[in-house]
């Protein structure tokens, strides 16, 4: 068992870290405060192949490993998890999907185009009826010669607003159940009667936008259907697999960027005459939170370093995701109490990382949700 | 097209390096390594001109023993090979050690028009790496670079000196050592580093270079090396008056000497 990184990993590490402390530190806090899309993000996040990990060179990937990805969605989670909601809904919820599912000339046609940054991707799966019960779908996709006509509309969809290529989920034949839910591309600029709503009013993740979107008789190619009809949930339930990695390599960045600034301040803040740190009692709470976050850091690398070796990862990569966000919940909230009255101002980042931490415990499967995964596997 | 080489250094970072605030030494267990921040300006201004021109790019490196690890970060910025000598008669050598290694590896190279270097090394930073090789080269010199151009087979140079700019040409083979604001090193990508590895690495051995340990004297002799600390006086002047507050300041200042 070998638990080093490769050398290609701390460079990877270390070429985010440059990129986060150049283009997304001097933002990250004004995105947040002023609920702004950090447009400016995506064409150098794009030239440095941050949106081709794991994909082939062919299409402009880089053919890296699900732990390259990790590692960058972990660094810059520490400074902006707003980035990271970028970063993830394209390369583990949309791009992947199409290189798997979509019919070859899409294929050409759109995955170059999302790896470059010149297109961006969303997930459309929960709608106002189906949250965690996804499979409760009333959005309608119905056959018509070489098209499919759909009807019905998603909520709380990542990224939207400045998304092109939309990952949405349909039922082609309700008497199926779940089998009866189909998977499409819609190309947002081709498609009459699709429409976005204005963004959510959301706790945190504000660099972020999430929004929901109408369908409206919308007409779309039969060409666009993702792997075959009732394949859709399979889909679906394979990506957040891959997605619960990188949600819970986001988490583990977030309470990362929490502790270094709190373990900063404690040491120099003096209250009673010393350093805060210098207290037992909070001593015993910072070695507590440390070792949690080794935990989940360790979690997220084996589920990914699983994915990476074509193991089945579906519960190394809930429990990772289970753990990694309660623990970002846990961390974030202990490194406000830790910085005191200022840990609640937006004069530092634990309070903005607190808020991003919450939406950990709910997006891509709520961690109730991830329980049941785990107990099915558990309890065979 | 020119073919440059690249001189650079792997030292340890120095945000890993502590100061024991009573002794004033050194602790640096468990440093980190990275290469030398001014060297990074120096690839990237090689980088550039041979983007612009053509030819070749080699980075070339003399240092201890853990020197290896620096060969894919390196390799990932740009260089198309790397020679790289790893001896530990690298760990206390000055400029003028450094140097000699560096002039016999070059001549074990491909024909160079140009030697870059930057301005000094974030260690010792003695400035002289550059000036020694192109002695030992029997080549011309350049220092304190700000901008550099490739016309008509010749080098153009801008001087950085104290109160003027010299711009300077040299046709043919130099060694130009450049200051830091000469090219603002780029971040590289997941594909330059995935690509780094499958670059020549070329090793050598001072034998190679048909040198021994012997040969690798430094003229510096290290005593000890310390942190540096500023210790503050605390003086407080609280006289009734300004004028008083300035007369005691100046009289305190003349008393330790500094006016
Ligand atoms: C910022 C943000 C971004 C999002 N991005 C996307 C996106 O890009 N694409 C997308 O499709 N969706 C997205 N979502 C939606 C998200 O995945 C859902 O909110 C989530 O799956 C939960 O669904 P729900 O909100 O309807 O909660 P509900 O399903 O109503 O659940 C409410 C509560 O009940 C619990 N619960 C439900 N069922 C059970 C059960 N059987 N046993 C125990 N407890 C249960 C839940 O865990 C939760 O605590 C996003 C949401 C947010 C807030």
């Amino acid at each position: 068992m070998d638990f080093q990184l490769t050398e290609e990993h701390e460079l990877i590490r270390n070429m985010v870290k440059e990129f986060v402390e150049e283009h997304i530190k001097p933002i990250a806090a004004e995105i947040d405060a002023n609920h702004r899309f950090p447009s400016e993000s995506i064409a150098p996040m794009a030239e440095l192949g941050l949106f081709g990990f794991t994909l082939p060179e062919q299409y402009g990937g880089n053919e890296s490993d699900s732990l390259s990805y990790v590692i960058a969605s972990e660094e810059i989670a520490k400074v902006s998890a707003s980035h990271v909601m970028i970063l993830g809904a394209q390369c583990t919820l949309t791009t992947p999907i199409l290189l798997k599912w979509a019919h070859p000339d899409i294929v050409a046609d759109l995955v170059p185009s999302m790896i470059s940054g010149e297109k961006l991707g969303a997930f459309a799966l929960t709608e106002p009826g189906a949250g965690c019960d996804a499979a409760a779908q009333q959005t309608t996709a119905v056959r018509d010669g070489d098209n499919y006509i759909i009807n019905g509309s998603k909520i709380f969809i990542t990224n939207a607003e400045q998304s092109e290529v939309f990952i949405v989920f349909a039922m082609t034949d309700k008497s199926k159940g779940v089998k009866g839910i189909s998977a499409f591309v819609v190309e947002r600029s081709k498609t009459e009667g699709f429409r976005v709503g204005p963004p959510e009013h959301k706790m945190g993740m504000h660099g972020s936008h999430t929004s929901e979107v109408f369908l409206k008789n919308c007409v779309v190619p039969a060409k666009n259907l993702l792997g075959q009809e009732g394949e859709g949930f399979k889909i679906a339930m394979a990506t957040l697999d891959a997605g619960r990695i990188g949600v819970a390599s986001m988490a583990v960045g977030i309470a990362q960027g929490a502790m270094d600034e709190a373990l900063a301040y404690i040491k120099e803040r003096v209250q009673f005459g010393k350093p805060i740190a210098s207290n037992q009692g909070i001593q015993w709470r910072v070695a507590d939170l440390a070792t949690k976050l080794e935990a989940a850091r360790l979690m997220t690398y084996r589920a990914a370093a699983m994915k990476d070796s074509g193991q089945r990862f579906t519960r190394e990569s809930a429990m990772a995701k289970l753990y990694a966000t309660e623990v970002a919940m846990e961390v974030t909230t202990q490194c406000v109490q830790l910085m005191g009255g200022l840990g609640y101002t937006k004069a530092f980042s634990v309070e903005r990382l607190m808020c991003e931490a919450k939406i950990t415990e709910i997006f891509e499967g709520t961690n109730e949700i991830q329980r049941i995964v785990i107990a099915k596997h558990v309890l065979g | 097209m020119p073919n440059i080489i690249v001189c650079y250094k792997w030292v340890m970072d120095d945000q890993d390096i502590k100061v024991n605030p009573s002794t004033l030494e050194l602790t640096t267990a468990g440093a980190k390594y990275k290469i030398s921040e001014y060297d990074k300006n120096a690839l990237e201004i090689g980088v550039q001109l041979k983007e612009a021109h053509g030819g070749s790019l080699q980075v070339l490196s003399f240092g201890g023993a853990n020197l290896k690890n620096s060969l894919k970060d390196i390799l990932s910025r740009g260089a198309d090979a790397a020679f790289w000598l790893a001896d530990a008669a690298a760990d206390n050598a000055d400029a003028v050690a450094t140097a000699k290694v560096l002039a016999a590896a070059v001549k074990k190279m491909d024909p160079a028009d140009l030697i870059l270097c930057g301005d000094g090394s974030a260690d010792l930073y003695s400035q002289q790496v550059a000036q020694r090789l192109a002695v030992l080269l029997d080549l011309p010199v350049i220092d304190n670079v700000e901008s550099l151009r490739y016309e008509n087979g010749a080098w153009i140079a801008s001087r950085q000196l104290r109160d003027c700019v010299e711009t300077v040409s040299v046709a043919g083979p130099a060694v130009i050592s450049v200051l830091p604001g000469i090219a603002k090193a780029r971040i590289p990508g997941m594909k330059q580093i995935l690509a780094a590895g499958k670059k020549p690495q070329n090793a050598l051995s001072l034998a190679d270079l048909g040198m021994t340990a012997d040969d690798v004297q430094s003229a510096t002799k290290t005593l000890s090396v310390k942190g540096a600390s500023q210790q503050r006086k605390n003086v407080v002047i609280k006289e009734t008056s300004a004028e008083a507050s300035v007369a005691a300041l100046m009289a305190a200042l003349k008393a330790d000497g500094v006016l």
